[in-house]
């Protein structure tokens, strides 16, 4: 253990072992994710000009998947499932961790996406999913819970290639 | 291997329910409130080996059955070791943080689940303190902490004990420390 300061960033947590959530990185955080050894990171939103960032993904040779979607503001901008899907096709794929999930504050938008992961992947029950989303995001975004509990998807992935902690019925 | 396509669509039909306040700390390690009979499936996917109970009373009996068909071991961190009052509000003393970390820094206990009885001040308080032993700046630390401390917000008492926790008080171990402890 050195006596360096690790800044990790804004509503930074785990997800699972080698999964992990946080609103954007900025250059203070860069010795905190250099920690995390992390392969890929997928940003979900729509901020475009965070050069140094994008430097440091470069140089740390992290995989860096930009999933384009503005902020939800209910009831004209809504969640995008054809995002959803994207971010979960690169979740189930095992290759790709360890992963950062975040969006600019790491509230609703990864809050949304770490909500699907519970229900699709794990079958946690909606109330600890609700909960837990609402840690983050601090009693806003009634919709993007909505959006949680009545997503569907259907996602063809390689079986051998499954993260641990997804349960599949057997059947 | 060759690839093996599998359709995802729908949730797995056995529903389960973390406990309250519950969430992966680092590998292996998680955090909660106190488990109850719903919990229990939960739990048992999480595999675990050690408990520490950071709390002053004895957990609920259906907690300790289900501890103990598990074969898990239990520590008792929280207990005020010098006897008199245990009330629940209470913060912990230095020596339960002490021993609750040295529990949490020999990888030989994992998978381990950290709690006490709502999972908020007194479980809040070893993770802050595991925290700055990993380099945390401490607004961050207070950030993580007060994320489990519900509508009443985060206590005053709890954050100054994560400030004033000594690092030096606690012995690493490198060769039973868990890996991300080591950087």
């Amino acid at each position: 253990m050195s006596d360096t300061i690790y800044v990790p960033p804004l509503n930074f947590a785990l997800v699972e072992d080698k999964i992990y959530r946080s609103g954007h990185p900025v250059p203070k955080n860069f010795p905190f994710l250099k920690t995390l050894k992390l392969k890929t990171v997928i940003y979900i939103g729509d901020k475009e000009d965070n050069y140094e960032y994008y430097d440091f993904l470069k140089q740390e040779g992290i995989e860096f998947k930009y999933l384009k979607m503005k902020s939800p503001k209910e009831p004209f901008v809504m969640n995008d499932p054809k995002i959803m899907n994207d971010a979960l096709s690169i979740i189930l794929n095992v290759e790709n961790y360890p992963i950062l999930i975040h969006s600019n504050k790491g509230k609703h938008r990864v809050g949304v996406l770490v909500g699907i992961l519970r229900k699709l992947l794990q079958g946690w029950s909606l109330t600890g999913i609700f909960t837990e989303y609402d840690k983050y995001a601090g009693g806003k975004g009634e919709s993007d819970m909505e959006f949680i509990e009545i997503f569907e998807t259907k996602l063809e992935v390689d079986r051998n290639k499954l993260p641990f902690y997804v349960r599949l019925d057997t059947t | 291997m060759e690839p093996q396509t599998v359709t995802i669509s729908k949730p797995p039909r056995m529903r389960i329910v973390p406990p309250l306040n519950f969430c992966p700390v680092e590998r292996q390690l998680y955090r909660s409130g106190q488990p109850s009979k719903i919990n229990f499936e939960f739990l048992q996917q999480l595999h675990l080996k050690t408990i520490v109970w950071l709390a002053s009373e004895d957990p609920i009996d259906e907690f300790l059955e289900f501890v103990e068909d598990e074969q898990i071991e239990l520590h008792f961190a929280g207990i005020n070791p010098d006897g008199g009052d245990n009330n629940p509000w209470d913060g912990l003393t230095e020596s339960s943080i002490g021993q609750a970390l040295e529990v949490i820094v020999n990888k030989d206990n994992y998978p381990l689940l950290v709690c006490c009885g709502m999972g908020r001040h007194r479980t809040g308080t070893v993770i802050g303190c595991l925290r700055r032993l990993q380099g945390w700046n401490l607004a961050s630390v207070s950030e993580e902490y007060r994320r489990f401390t519900g509508s009443r917000g985060g206590r005053v008492l709890v954050e100054l004990l994560i400030e004033a926790f000594d690092k030096s008080t606690i012995t690493v171990d490198e060769s039973t420390a868990p890996e991300w402890l080591l950087k």
